[in-house]
């Protein structure tokens, strides 16, 4: 195969530094300015719907970041070797593999957590965020900056899920990382699994002062999730009106 | 332009080197992967226990759970008359362990009733004896299942567990989800003083009968029936052994 | 449980967008208007009928302990189906383009669209963690295709009015297609209450 012999980029150059301040505006930039979901409006998808609890919405946040960050470096590494004609279906193999890879890593190391996601985690490959970067970045940079890309925009859709979480199972359930090794009751009636910190059946104490509190039912449906992150936008949008949408 | 070659040869090697990859980390985790799932389903029988093991079962560690298991729990199968099933006979029937812990519940209810085949726990704790039984319903979207723990009189709940395939959360999920629903089931009786046989009823704008009802949970009537109907269907499946057990 | 139940199930209560969030990118960046959001919908209705029973078949005769392998190798699912919906849907585009080119200038530039659209993917995982067979599967991929073109073409009108409302700057376009598809999610589960063997 004579046309394999493409010449190997250098991976490296020595000159530019691990960390410069351009290395670093591809992980913060996507945190605000241009993050994937209130920006980009990308990987807005299932995701969302494990935002009830924070713990699960963790570890997906975890999961995103990870196949985000090495989809990109693998896809940057043999970006000159993939032929152009059956790049999605490369790309989609190399998420695939690696959300695979993620999948059987939860089902053998925390079980819980891969029943609360179960069939989110194999949307990871089809979340618009991977494919969306392996597209406009992975395929024309070289490997370093694609896993750094990787990880910023990771780290912005994790940053928005779990900012969703926080709003929704603090509100809607007073509770915060339920479900997890260290969970914290917060508000609600005492029972012999759980003693709340606002106890709303107490005699005395702050917890008469919440006697008539109840939760949020409303926050526990997916929709809420979608209320929020309009309202996330909306903040957002009127503290950087750049971003404003004229249309 | 790459040849038509390239391309293949390229998408072939890529395929073959993730999927070695992918069975490489299957073979290597799955031992650990059906491990925690048993642990999983021995957790869920333990939960409706409730305030009769040592500490709530959240707090056990995989290893306690196992060990309780091995030590205090004593389990087989039963069919629809209330005779004990083999080992031998479970393995027959396409699960492999032989334990009642490897019954799929799922299959068994697919099945007509008179071949099903019922798992039994019980659990032995300080003298006193505790059964365990599997009842598997259908909730709003899907399937609903859960363990009830009874005590020696075959007649009073000591508490109950519930899981879900996809009921909506914050509405039927609370069957699982919110603490206090199985809480309620404690002490309630499956069987009226004169012994006629009454289950547990889910009732919808709260409890009447305190001895056979608990509270439904607002906005999910679906699941709160399918519940009721679970129990009085599945506990039902069990009272021939119950009737032998109280008469030996 | 009967075709009809599931197709109705899928449709109108699970409704793929509303309940579940599947293709969400596609369902906001297309449903400016809805003359796009009705091709789009079309489209997906088509990929999904198409590559859910392909999928059945892959599933249940390749990587199960029943198929021709006689070992697990359900592992290697999500890679066996996203390569069958992408090679599905560049198929399905080209023989559009042969055989209809009409259908294929209002379809065509959405089809590569769809390859990376969750719903797709997520009703083939959904069928499968709900032992659908054959035909159950059938009649849920075009269930699940026809709410997410309802879903789609209803947002699409909504957001065509909203261009002569008065919504604050900072709220415009993305932030109130989000509230929106939140309300629509409110008011679908109104249907919840339905009972699909009713029908």
């Amino acid at each position: 195969m004579a046309d394999v012999a493409v010449k190997e980029p250098k991976v490296l150059k020595t000159s530019e530094p691990l960390f410069g301040k351009k290395e670093r505006k591809l992980i913060t930039d996507p945190l605000n300015d241009n993050n994937p979901i209130t920006v980009q409006v990308l990987g807005v998808c299932s995701a969302l719907a494990v935002t009830t609890l924070v713990y699960p919405s963790l570890i997906m946040a975890i999961a995103v970041i990870f196949v985000c960050a090495f989809s990109s470096l693998f896809t940057s590494l043999l970006r000159t070797y993939i032929p152009k004609q059956v790049r999605m279906i490369v790309q989609l193999v190399i998420i695939a593999t690696l959300v695979t890879v993620v999948e059987l890593t939860l089902k053998a190391f925390n079980y819980t957590v891969y029943k609360d996601l179960s069939v989110f985690i194999g949307l990871i490959i089809t979340n618009c965020i991977v494919m969306g970067r392996l597209e406009a970045f992975a395929m024309a940079n070289k490997p370093w900056k694609s896993f750094l890309d990787g990880i910023g925009n990771g780290a912005g859709y994790g940053l928005i899920l779990i900012l969703v979480a926080l709003v929704r199972e603090i509100f809607g359930k007073g509770t915060l990382f339920a479900n997890s090794p260290f969970p914290i009751y917060l508000i609600g009636k005492d029972n012999e699994t759980s003693s709340y910190i606002i106890n709303t059946a107490a005699e005395s104490g702050i917890g008469t002062f919440f006697s008539s509190y109840m939760n949020n039912n409303l926050l526990v449906l997916s929709s809420a999730a979608m209320f929020i992150i309009g309202i996330f936008i909306w903040i957002q949008r009127s503290r950087n009106t750049k971003l404003i949408d004229i249309s | 332009m790459h040849s038509t070659r390239y391309i293949i040869t390229f998408t072939f090697i890529l395929t073959l080197v993730s999927a070695l990859l992918l069975s490489f980390l299957y073979f290597g985790t799955n031992e650990r992967a059906e491990l925690n799932e048993k642990i999983f389903n021995k957790r869920a029988v333990l939960a409706a226990l409730a305030n009769k093991l040592d500490k709530p079962v959240k707090k056990l560690s995989d290893q306690e759970v196992l060990d309780i298991f091995e030590s205090q729990v004593d389990q087989f199968a039963i069919d629809m008359e209330g005779n004990n099933v083999s080992s031998a006979a479970i393995v027959e029937r396409g699960y492999t362990g032989g334990l009642a812990e490897d019954i799929d519940m799922a299959k068994e209810k697919k099945k007509p009733v008179a071949d099903q085949i019922l798992p039994v726990f019980v659990y032995a704790s300080g003298g006193s004896k505790y059964t365990i039984v599997s009842v598997r319903g259908n909730g709003l979207w899907d399937e609903i299942w859960g363990n009830i723990a009874l005590d020696n009189d075959y007649n009073t709940v000591i508490g109950v567990s519930f899981d879900h395939a996809q009921e909506t959360p914050g509405l039927g999920a609370e069957i699982k989800d919110n603490s206090s629903f199985p809480a309620q089931f404690r002490n309630k009786k499956i069987y009226a003083s004169d012994n006629t046989y009454k289950s547990i009823n889910v009732r919808k704008g709260g409890a009447k009968d305190l001895l056979h009802e608990v509270d439904a949970i607002s906005g999910a009537t679906v699941t709160s029936d399918g519940v009721s109907e679970m129990l009085f269907r599945g506990l039902k499946y069990y009272e021939p052994y119950f009737n032998k057990m109280k008469n030996s | 449980m009967n075709l009809v139940n599931i197709f109705i199930e899928a449709a109108f209560i699970e409704n793929m967008v509303l309940a579940y969030f599947l293709g969400m990118c596609s369902y906001l960046a297309v449903s400016k208007t809805v003359k796009t959001a009705f091709g789009l919908g079309l489209a997906v209705i088509f990929v999904l009928g198409i590559t859910m029973p392909i999928n059945w078949v892959i599933n249940t005769y390749l990587l199960g302990e029943a198929g021709i392998f006689k070992t697990d190798l359900t592992f290697l699912r999500f890679i066996l189906f996203i390569a069958v919906i992408a090679s599905m849907v560049q198929l399905v585009e080209m023989v559009i383009e042969k055989f209809s080119p009409a259908l294929y200038n209002s379809l065509g530039i959405f089809l590569p669209l769809i390859t990376v659209n969750c719903a797709i993917l997520g009703g083939s995982l959904f069928m499968v963690s709900r032992d659908y067979n054959f035909s159950e599967s059938v009649a849920y991929g075009l269930g699940g295709g026809f709410g997410w073109f309802l879903a789609i073409v209803a947002i699409a009108a909504i957001r065509e009015k909203m261009k002569y409302s008065n919504v604050p700057a900072p709220l415009r376009g993305l932030g109130m297609a989000f509230i929106l598809t939140g309300l629509m999610g409110v008011a679908f589960m109104s249907l919840l209450g339905i009972d699909p063997a009713a029908f």
